[in-house]
């Protein structure tokens, strides 16, 4: 029973680790191997696919989209929220409790249900065709999380901290950015990730507000290459799969102990 | 000290931006949402009042309902098939050696951190009729008549599409959950090891229990995550065979942004927005109620 158990999971891992393989393995295959031995080992290790979709993909503009929405989106966010959670946790403000309140709303609205009035919002603001169209959006939207775990964060610390910096006589923009920006630092790189994890591979909005070629991020710009190169050539598509996952997946190498850390922060907070 | 810090002024500084933000592109497209959905608005201009016209239309269109059916299709599968396997992969990854468990943790999070295009596009070519691997599968152990052309044909298509999502959400749940049973202190389980317990009677009577918490969080997500299933329908099947695999978000983008009506789309998205908070406050009525302190 034990071993049937275990070989179950053994299974499982491996299923999930499946398609990984055969993307990649896909990618190095020729077009008449593709449909003869679609699941095993390439018999000749071509290259071909590689050099093809990298000129028939444009996969530097849409990396470098991609890497623009998430940079963007986390810096303002980190910004903007750690300010904000600055504020709620060690400002005295009649408001903090409202204002608490109200920004811990943002956890329960999906951004899938406010779609249609956030397209003419952003039409009317003139930004549709430019990168703040999807960073602004995606900022609102990450904001919630990043507060509640930073005013978490700083509630824990002493208050004597800014007291330091008052008798040298620096003022509050100096002591935020030279006191607590460096000791929030650990809850900001949690944070920078969780973000990084949503909005790289955010589908739903890009779809609706990236409709020029020229700001399509990954997700958006990997599916109308599918379109334009059809169903019958899965060694590109392959190709270009590979070629938009290894950020990811290199990200995951390098940080998957940090990335765990920080979902397991997320879980744990609320 | 921080009464000297807290003046008007500096309280606007920090305040303030992240206010705006989240009021102007989180909040506020909430209220339009309601305004529009008793309009006759094509994207561009309004074409006038109409009162509950759209959301009595919307009602008696039949992909409504098959949106509906699809929507609650893939709720169940991932609240009642992909809850107890990510549980179960957290409680055995529990029991296992370090390296096995790193295994089993780095396999399980791949899915996760991959584009839902890659994911949805590589399960549409195992789902292939002709090579795909499913069918190849089949056919390799002599039920040919089993094949089948999963995306096209009306009874596999959703389930098909259900079981690629929860072949990406599996591992990343049970990671999840796997950090709540690293939260329970170790005493809870001296007394049962020492009556001698099996293991499924600690994980039913002890762990599960003293991990509500988390249940509860991985609950809501995956609960909210499949209420707005819309990404892998777009990829894998565009919404057919016909209507068939639409969802209810994919009826919404479906009405508004295709057939240009965003009056109808938003009555869609509000009735949506309600059946959201029903369950979400369901949730929080009913499944573990007191926060439990260590």
């Amino acid at each position: 029973m034990k071993y049937l158990i275990r070989l179950f999971w053994l299974i499982a891992g491996c299923t999930f680790l499946f398609p990984l393989y055969w993307m990649f393995s896909m990618s190095f295959k020729t077009k008449s191997e593709a449909y003869n031995n679609p699941f095993g080992i390439p018999q000749i290790w071509d290259w071909l696919n590689y050099s093809e979709a990298l000129t028939k993909y444009p996969f530097f503009l849409y990396l470098k989209n991609s890497l623009i929405y998430t940079i963007g989106t986390i810096a303002i966010t980190l910004v903007a929220g750690s300010m904000l959670a600055y504020c709620l946790s060690r400002m005295q403000w009649r408001w903090n409790a409202a204002a608490l309140f109200y920004i811990s709303l943002g956890l329960i609205v999906p951004i899938e249900v406010v779609v249609i009035p956030l397209f003419q919002l952003i039409k009317s603001l003139y930004i549709k065709d430019s990168y703040l169209g999807l960073i602004l959006p995606y900022t609102g939207f990450s904001l919630a999380a990043c507060v509640l775990m930073l005013y978490a964060f700083l509630r824990t610390l002493p208050k004597e901290l800014e007291e330091a910096a008052c008798i040298d006589g620096s003022n509050v923009y100096q002591a935020f950015i030279r006191i607590i920006f460096p000791i929030v630092m650990p809850a900001l790189v949690t944070q920078s990730i969780l973000i990084f994890m949503r909005i790289w591979n955010e589908f739903p909005l890009a779809f609706i507000i990236a409709g020029k070629d020229q700001f399509r991020p990954l997700t958006i710009g990997l599916l109308s290459f599918y379109i334009n190169v059809g169903i019958s050539d899965w060694g590109i598509i392959a190709a270009s799969m590979v070629l938009s996952s290894l950020p990811t997946i290199i990200v995951y190498l390098i940080g998957n102990e940090k990335i765990e850390h920080a979902l397991t922060a997320g879980a744990i907070l609320k | 000290m921080n009464k000297y810090y807290s003046t008007n002024m500096s309280i606007f500084v920090f305040a303030a931006p992240a206010l705006l933000l989240f009021t102007v592109f989180c909040v506020y497209p909430l209220l339009p949402q309601i305004w529009m959905s008793l309009h006759n608005h094509d994207g561009f201009r309004n074409l006038g009042f109409v009162g509950l016209d759209n959301y009595r239309e919307m009602i008696a269109n039949s992909s409504f309902w098959t949106a509906h059916k699809n929507t609650y299709l893939i709720v169940a599968i991932s609240i009642l098939l992909g809850l107890p396997l990510s549980m179960m992969l957290a409680l055995y990854m529990d029991s296992q050696t370090p390296n096995l468990r790193r295994f089993f943790k780095s396999a399980a999070m791949f899915p996760a951190i991959l584009s839902v295009t890659v994911v949805a596009q590589i399960w549409v070519a195992f789902y292939e009729p002709n090579w795909g691997l499913f069918n190849s599968l089949l056919k390799a152990v002599g039920l040919e008549s089993w094949t089948k052309s999963w995306l096209t044909d009306q009874y596999t298509v959703m389930p098909s599409i259900g079981l690629t999502f929860l072949w990406q959400y599996i591992g990343l749940n049970a990671i999840l959950l796997y950090t709540g049973i690293k939260t329970i202190p170790k005493q809870y389980y001296e007394a049962a090891l020492i009556d001698g317990a099996s293991f499924v009677k600690v994980s039913l009577r002890i762990t599960i229990p003293l991990m509500q918490d988390v249940i509860k969080y991985v609950l809501i997500l995956s609960m909210l995550g499949s209420m707005a299933f819309y990404s892998h329908v777009r990829i894998m099947t565009s919404g057919g065979p016909g209507d068939l695999s639409r969802t209810v978000v994919y009826q919404m983008y479906y009405i508004a942004f295709e057939t240009s009506q965003f009056g109808k789309g938003t009555a869609i998205a509000v009735l949506f927005v309600l059946e959201c908070l029903l369950i979400s406050f369901l949730i929080q009525r009913f499944v573990a109620r007191e926060r439990l302190e260590f």
